[in-house]
């Protein structure tokens, strides 16, 4: 009897912590060499069409405020230290989304002397949003995805 | 003794307060989002209604890095004092009838008090975290209160002319018939702009300009502290806005006179209600539709022709009271 009390106290935690972190995503943006194709589209998701903020998304200017870390570009020698840091300066729970083909693996940059070939072999990625560059609803439907990971099912 | 602190922890003191605090940041971000033809917020709870509940949720569960050149007593503690100081200020706020819940002859001074009291919080806050961005931020802070402080005692002044007393019971009971905006109306509008810059809202979001010194005071905090603080960013919305319904539009009262005491107090609530969101309402267009100006030119804004401008209202309500 306590103990399923317990765990039901338990489970209304989890349920309203899950809530409020997929409901509130705050993100910020790291340009780690990119062309800045990708960062545009990133952009263009806060604005009027597509509005990312309907999901509680916000782009905060502070890594100690954020939730999300988004990385775009090919991480290359001088941007691998400074990636770290920001990553180690964002708060737990955190999540790390590579947008666009050149975070994802290299991209067009594949095979050159000085990338990263994916921020992947920098910092732990929880999500990659493909495309050179990805569309605004690729964005949106990778924030869904992450909202999903977030409260463990599925969306559908 | 029992009923007196249920008022002031609960209705119409702290909670109800809080409550008011998360859906003023609903509208500010409904409003915002308006204007630049946006949705806004639209998942959390109905039409986003939840939202600022799951920000502030989400910041409680998050984890709190400490600075290392920081000053960990404050860096922690500072930010539930920092809240505590416009929450004893909504305190004196009157709501449900003539008098707030704290309430003595010489409140409006104490509020000044209060006001001055939450900059020197947010200084030391700042100063305790530590970095170089904060430092920066407090140094435009202090900069901008040392120009914005004397237009605002000088236009609390006005209303304290009117009633001929320094307390808000007096200031709110003056008004039963004639609201003070209408003799006062130029210090109406300096309390505006004055209110905007103790919000540091744009145009006078120096100390916490986003593309310029990262997120201002508040660059080093995150989790609990961050929440605190934020929360207190709301309520001093809701505090100025309820302080401006109380000194230039009459407070909760009505002009008729209602017998039942029990729709007395509904009847107020929604006149309090509806004065202090329009005047939230309004503080939140003009913030939408600005952008940031420079810090001498708010500084000459303020000394320049705000001041001057309170002086002359001053003037006028002594020549022709
Ligand atoms: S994925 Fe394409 S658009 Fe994005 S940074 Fe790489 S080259 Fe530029």
């Amino acid at each position: 009897m306590v103990v399923s009390h317990c765990r039901r106290r338990q489970d209304l935690k989890t349920n309203i912590k899950s809530w409020a972190q997929k409901n509130s995503l705050w993100l910020f943006h790291v340009n780690a060499a990119s062309c800045n194709g990708c960062d545009i589209e990133f952009v263009a998701s806060l604005t009027p069409r597509y509005d990312i903020e309907r999901l509680g998304a916000q782009l905060v200017p502070s890594p100690r405020h954020a939730d999300v870390l988004v990385v775009t570009g090919t991480v290359n020698p001088l941007m691998r230290e400074r990636l770290k840091r920001i990553y180690e300066q964002i708060p737990e729970p955190k999540y790390v989304v590579a947008l666009g083909a050149c975070a994802g693996g290299g991209g067009v940059m594949k095979g050159c002397y000085n990338v990263s070939h994916g921020v992947d072999k920098v910092i732990p990625v929880d999500l990659f949003i493909p495309g050179c560059p990805p569309r605004p609803e690729a964005i949106i439907y990778g924030l869904m995805k992450l909202r999903d990971k977030i409260s463990g099912g599925s969306h559908e | 003794m029992i009923n007196w602190i249920f008022q002031l922890l609960v209705f119409p003191g702290l909670t109800f307060f809080v409550w008011i605090a998360f859906a003023f940041e609903w509208l500010e971000r409904k409003t915002a989002a308006k204007i630049q033809s946006r949705v806004g917020p639209l998942t959390a709870g109905p039409k986003g209604f939840l939202q600022p509940v799951a920000d502030y949720f989400k910041l409680i569960f998050k984890e709190e890095i400490i600075p290392r050149n920081s000053d960990k007593f404050v860096f922690l503690f500072g930010p539930p004092l920092y809240f505590s100081v416009p929450a004893i200020g909504a305190a004196f706020i009157p709501i449900l009838g003539e008098k707030g819940v704290l309430s003595h002859s010489y409140d409006l001074l104490f509020i000044l008090f209060i006001m001055a009291f939450s900059v020197l919080m947010a200084s030391m806050l700042g100063y305790a975290a530590g970095g170089r961005y904060s430092t920066i931020s407090i140094g435009r802070l202090v900069l901008q209160y040392t120009s914005y402080e004397v237009p605002l005692i000088l236009s609390i002044l006005a209303p304290a002319l009117l009633a001929r007393g320094l307390s808000l019971s007096k200031i709110v009971s003056s008004q039963i018939s004639h609201w003070h905006v209408f003799y006062a109306p130029i210090s109406f509008a300096v309390f505006l702009i004055v209110s905007l810059a103790e919000l540091e809202k744009p145009p006078f979001d120096i100390p916490s300009a986003k593309t310029e010194i990262v997120a201002g005071w508040m660059t080093e905090f995150s989790g609990r502290p961050l929440a605190y603080i934020k929360l207190t960013k709301n309520l001093n919305y809701v505090f100025l806005s309820s302080l401006a319904t109380t000194l230039f539009l009459g407070g909760p009262l009505l002009p008729i006179d209602v017998q039942d005491e029990f729709l007395k107090t509904i009847l107020f609530l929604l006149v309090f209600l509806i004065k202090t969101f329009s005047v939230g309402f309004l503080i939140f267009i003009i913030k939408s539709a600005l952008a940031r100006i420079k810090i001498e030119q708010a500084t000459s804004l303020l000394w320049v022709i705000t001041t001057p401008l309170s002086f002359l209202q001053l003037l006028l309500i002594v020549l022709f009271r």
